[in-house]
């Protein structure tokens, strides 16, 4: 035999909330179930949002990224922390806002590169951002059983990676 | 391996300030836009990089800039590629003690290769920390030398291939304390006056108010092995390379030498017959010794050093010595004693070396 329930005082759920108010005196019992307690705004124990558990499981399970990470390379920005190495050249804009303060310190105080610049200097960027827009393509195709696209995809990124050769999708 | 054919005694006699600047090196840190860097990387990937700045840099040094007069006569030119995981520890080691790759590159299994040339006076590592690593080494003071070969490659290369670069923060390294130009220039230098009147300290300390590194004889965390040096700009962005390079060679280690100098001119001075005692104790245990540990020899070397340079021994010649500061290490004396199995039969043939280069000459 099933054990005696209480009600939510709004609806017919059963409710998971029990709480006695006083209010000018006189006592008041509130029963809510677990949705109309989200809407009183009534954090219930043991009911975290879905996203804070999915990041505490992250940080249970080993090798598991913790906190942001690179969007580029997935380097996570907690092992900067500890190994003082980044994961890609667009990690530097990823985590630019805390980087930028340890480059400087680094470095007397200098914020600007002011040597020399490589005859690619200026395309540099772009290309890489192409180059990195292909493997999302290569990615997607893979997962479609795309292989012949693929393939030609995956040559297209090598040659562009050997040759710096201007970028242009295929 | 061959012994180290490195302190050419016809450079090294032409090479200023050789009594305190034992060589000189300009490194360059760049990366292959389009990888992740090397930490990041996978197995393949890091296998594409390796290959794809195989075939950039080639074998052909004259078309590196790298042919000097020397050894372009001879028709020794080619650069040597080494795979690192293909080579037995001991060749490893011995690349490690002569300066041409890093410790940590030395014992990584990962694909990874490193170029040299047939002098030892280039090398580039492939998958160091940095994708690309390239130096140029040179005996004495030649910094300017080793910089504008280092600016030749780097030139040559970037034809070639496509470094990883920022407006910002310049050429991007795995490391953001190399950002900006990605260079390194270091001295290493022989202070042992320095050391014996206690200045030591203050050079150390005066060298971090310039944004330099103080390190031991194998660079990073390296113990310093009998009074060598390596001192390093720390800096690399916000600072052009010729200013950094002038900084160095214009007023950093003529300071340092100075320095030097002027200590060896207050321990002669005032010290004579102690330091003539060390020197000559120095070289009578390296010449009659049975056993030696590298720590004593290195401290040993040091005093004799110190007393060639100071004219007290006027048969020994500073090119052998400085060979001797490699050819005596563990890695090195093993490759020309494989009977050398323990620790004790190492210190053994230490001091079977020493004897023999050492007994040529008369000490006093």
């Amino acid at each position: 035999m099933a054990a005696p329930f209480r009600t939510c005082d709004h609806c017919s759920k059963p409710a998971v909330v029990h709480n006695t108010v006083i209010v000018n005196g006189t006592m008041n019992e509130l029963h809510l179930c677990e949705e109309h307690a989200a809407q009183a705004g009534i954090q219930m124990p043991g009911a975290a949002p879905i996203k804070e558990l999915l990041g505490q499981l992250a940080q249970a399970v080993p090798g598991r990224p913790r906190g942001p990470a690179c969007p580029e390379c997935g380097h996570p920005f907690a092992d900067f922390k500890t190994s003082g190495l980044l994961g890609c050249a667009a990690c530097y804009d990823a985590f630019a806002a805390t980087i930028g303060p340890v480059v400087e310190r680094a470095h007397g105080g200098a914020t600007q590169h002011v040597g020399r610049i490589p005859p690619s200097g200026a395309a540099t960027a772009e290309r890489t951002a192409a180059v990195q827009r292909l493997l999302k393509e290569l990615e997607a195709c893979v997962a479609a059983e795309q292989y012949e696209r693929a393939a030609r995809l995956r040559d297209r990124i090598r040659e562009m990676r050997a040759e710096g050769a201007p970028e242009a999708t295929p | 391996m061959t012994p180290p054919p490195m302190h050419d005694p016809a450079e090294l006699a032409s090479s200023p300030d050789v009594d305190v600047v034992m060589s000189c090196r300009v490194r360059l840190a760049r990366n292959v836009a389009g990888f992740p860097f090397v930490g990041r990387a996978t197995h393949p990937q890091r296998r594409e990089v390796l290959e794809s700045v195989r075939a950039a840099v080639g074998t052909d040094e004259a078309a590196l800039g790298l042919a000097g007069g020397r050894i372009a006569a001879e028709g020794q030119q080619g650069l040597a590629w080494l795979d690192m995981p293909a080579l037995p520890k001991r060749d490893r080691q011995i690349l490690f003690e002569r300066h041409l790759v890093s410790k940590q590159f030395a014992e990584g299994d990962s694909p990874r290769a490193v170029a040299i040339t047939r002098d030892e006076r280039f090398s580039l590592m492939v998958n160091e920390e940095d994708h690309v690593r390239l130096q140029v080494l040179r005996t004495g003071n030649a910094l300017r030398d080793a910089y504008e070969t280092a600016i030749r490659v780097d030139d040559a290369l970037a034809e070639r291939i496509d470094f990883a670069f920022h407006p910002r923060f310049g050429y991007l390294t795995a490391c953001p304390t190399n950002v900006g130009c990605g260079i390194r220039i270091s001295v290493m230098v022989h202070l042992r006056a320095l050391r014996a009147t206690n200045e030591i300290e203050k050079v150390k300390r005066a060298a971090k108010e310039l944004h330099l590194a103080v390190r031991g004889f194998h660079g990073e965390g390296s113990e310093s092995l009998g009074d060598w040096f390596q001192i390093s700009n720390q800096r690399t962005l916000g600072v052009s390379e010729p200013d950094l390079l002038e900084e160095f060679a214009g007023r950093i280690v003529p300071a340092v030498v100075a320095y030097e100098r002027e200590a060896r001119r207050i321990l002669m001075d005032r010290q004579r017959t102690l330091l003539e005692d060390r020197v000559y104790r120095g070289i009578a245990t390296l010449k009659s010794a049975r056993m030696l540990g590298l720590d004593e020899t290195m401290k040993l070397l040091s005093a004799v050093r110190l007393g060639a340079c100071l004219g007290m021994l006027p048969a020994v010649s500073l090119d052998r010595l400085n060979a001797l500061t490699i050819q005596l290490q563990p890695a090195h004396l093993r490759a020309a004693h494989p009977a050398v199995e323990t620790e004790d039969d190492e210190r053994t043939a230490r001091a079977r070396v020493c004897r023999a280069v050492l007994g040529e000459w008369p000490t006093a």
